[in-house]
């Protein structure tokens, strides 16, 4: 059977990369083949440049609000076709429908707050700065932007970017993940369909060539970035070189704080979505469930009862809880982090290691893992495994808890579960990442707040979505002026 | 089978709209029912405005909030078996409906409190029973 192949999007039209070297898509639930992806090339990439550059001047001339109107037809285009796009989503990232419909949700949730351009892209002026010397600053599109995108969220991470990018004016190119680029495959008909003036969007498909061609090319102005840390800060680095805009989203290893009051019960659904939702491989997942005092027994008990019966299965059956993970050789570093914890002394309380699904048993399943007694020199807990592996470090203390996340390194999100406004206060104004949850398992902002972390969780000053991606996308220009 | 998240319990509201709608559509076309076409009509066009008003409730509310699971919630008590209207006499056709939208009525009153959490979800859920019972009782030979 002749597998269908990902083409890239340049200048309105479909095109086929100018490669030799494809790449599988696999589906992860069964472990097949469903398509192919072009690691593109240096040359498909000047050719999607040179598109967009030529579609800056006039689509910057476009007004705002006509930019807006665009994005208008395209939500609606995407309410349409949630359903489809949902189900290409969980059948090429493999997690469960209802979490693949919530990113497509999110992902239309940037397109509505990128309509709001007109408020969001303002200046502001000020007159007599000096005796009859006005002031006023303008925002204005740059030129050419891309975005390169991981596998976790082929539907959603993209579109914190891209629809910004183009209604303050930019043109732009996207890069997704060649593991999953078939979400966006998807989302780039409809674009089709809405009829972008040519070169305004484009997507080029690939591997690292894609990305350093993306990087060293001169008339790109900036780029985003969300993956793991390694790569976040050869980007950062990169494209500092090459004089670049960037916002580079990295690795995480959160932790969420359970103190002796906290609601157990109640806490439970968000603990076992933040741990296991996306089989662990979300930026904002949990990964170290941290019990504070003599809570730790009772919460354990029931995280291990509660994580029992979630269903392990196909994401696209509505009754599953967590479906598999991306690909084998994920599946094999997770399993290596687990052997880790076991060769380094941690308790092994549930052991997903065998976990076989009978009904598909070529699928990357990981069952769900638990460790108890970690400590926090252990490399299960210092590490980013991103998949279902728990890591519990028992701690005496608040500040012992604080004193764990601010020695991670990274410092994207932290979580605590309490009822004492007094804890709550101390924990958001001591521990050093940037997305907080109160009794909220998954602390990711919405569209209209910026994401992104601090530390080695992102390199870069202005964060994804929120209001600050309108100054990431548009240079400040400032008018002093007076008459004679 | 357990209704346990968002996405079971209105994937399954959206399957018994759909056998509700094939119901009433055979009904409409069986020629004993003749007399009584515009209410089958007015029972059709609910149906299928029932089925937008709940692929636009979870498309529109679906978040990783709602994601956490859902206990005690069970599909079998509302699964039901039908024939199709052309094989039933008038009676048996008005009596399959009135069982259908009973039903209706019962999972849309149980879902909304399932998902009281998500007052839009819970919202929307327990006007789908109102306009059922509403239904039900234009629902007379």
């Amino acid at each position: 059977m002749t597998l269908p192949v990902i083409k890239n999007y340049i200048d309105g039209e479909w095109v086929e990369s100018n490669t030799e070297v494809f790449g599988d898509i696999m589906n992860p639930a069964l472990g097949e083949k469903i398509a192919q992806v072009p690691y593109g090339t240096k040359e498909d990439v000047d050719m999607a440049v040179a598109a967009a550059r030529k579609a800056y001047p006039e689509w910057r001339k476009t007004p705002p609000i006509t930019r807006a109107r665009y994005l208008f037809r395209l939500k609606e285009a995407f309410e349409e076709q949630f359903e489809e796009i949902a189900e290409i989503l969980t059948t090429e990232q493999g997690k469960a429908i209802d979490e693949s419909r919530g990113e497509v949700r999110r992902m239309i949730e940037n397109v509505e707050h990128a309509t709001g351009v007109t408020t969001m892209m303002t200046g502001y002026c000020l007159e007599d700065i000096a005796k009859g010397v006005d002031c006023s600053l303008q925002r204005q599109p740059m030129g050419v932007f891309a975005a390169i995108a991981p596998y976790n969220f082929p539907g959603m991470v993209p579109w914190w970017f891209l629809p910004y990018a183009i209604v303050t004016g930019n043109t732009f190119i996207l890069k997704p993940s060649e593991q999953v680029p078939m979400t966006q495959a998807k989302v780039f008909e409809i674009i089709d369909g809405v009829g972008f003036p040519e070169g305004v969007v484009n997507t080029v498909n690939g591997s690292r060539d894609v990305v350093n061609a993306l990087l060293d090319h001169p008339d790109i102005e900036g780029i985003s970035f969300v993956g793991a840390t390694p790569t976040a800060k050869y980007i950062y680095e990169r494209c500092g070189a090459t004089g670049k805009r960037v916002q580079a989203l990295g690795g995480a290893k959160n932790i969420v704080a359970i103190m002796p009051d906290a609601k157990i019960d109640a806490a439970m659904p968000s603990l076992i979505t933040s741990f296991f939702g996306c089989a662990g491989q979300r930026c904002l997942s949990g990964s170290i469930l941290a019990p504070v005092g003599e809570v730790a027994d009772e919460l354990i008990e029931k995280f291990i009862s509660s994580t029992k019966a979630m269903k392990i299965g196909s994401g696209l059956d509505e009754q599953t809880g967590m479906g598999p993970v991306i690909s084998g050789a994920h599946r094999d570093r997770i399993l290596a982090y687990i052997e880790k914890g076991i060769e380094e002394g941690a308790d092994l309380i549930l052991d997903g290691r065998d976990f076989s699904h009978p009904d598909f048993p070529n699928g990357y399943f990981v069952g769900p893992t638990i460790f108890d007694n970690v400590t926090p020199d252990m490399t299960i807990a210092k590490e980013e495994i991103f998949g279902p592996v728990v890591s519990i470090v028992r701690a005496k203390t608040l500040d012992d808890v604080v004193d764990l996340i601010n020695t991670r390194g990274f410092a994207n999100a932290a979580c605590v579960y309490t009822q004492n406004a007094a804890v709550v206060r101390q924990f958001k104004y001591q521990v050093n990442p940037a997305m907080i949850g109160v009794n909220i398992g998954i602390a990711a902002p919405m569209s209209f707040f910026p994401f992104g972390g601090s530390g080695n969780s992102m390199f870069g000053d202005l964060k994804g979505h929120g209001r600050e991606i309108f100054q990431f996308y548009t240079d400040a220009k400032v008018v002093i002026e007076r008459y004679f | 089978m357990p209704l346990i998240n968002f996405g079971s319990i209105l994937g399954f509201a959206e399957g018994m709209e759909k056998q509700n709608l094939d119901f009433f559509l055979s009904a409409a076309n069986t020629p004993g029912c003749a007399a009584y076409q515009s209410l089958f009509d007015g029972l059709i066009k609910n149906s299928r405005k029932h089925i937008k008003d709940i692929q636009r409730t979870r498309r529109e509310n679906v978040t990783e909030m709602i994601l956490e699971s859902i206990e005690g919630f069970f599909r079998e008590p509302f699964v039901l078996e039908t024939k199709h209207a052309p094989g039933m006499d008038v009676d048996g056709i008005f009596k399959t409906a009135g069982t259908l939208i009973e039903r209706s009525i019962r999972y849309y009153g149980e879902a909304a409190v399932k998902l009281k959490g998500q007052s839009e979800v819970s919202g929307t859920l327990k006007n789908l029973g109102k306009k059922y019972k509403r239904d039900l009782d234009k629902l007379v030979k």
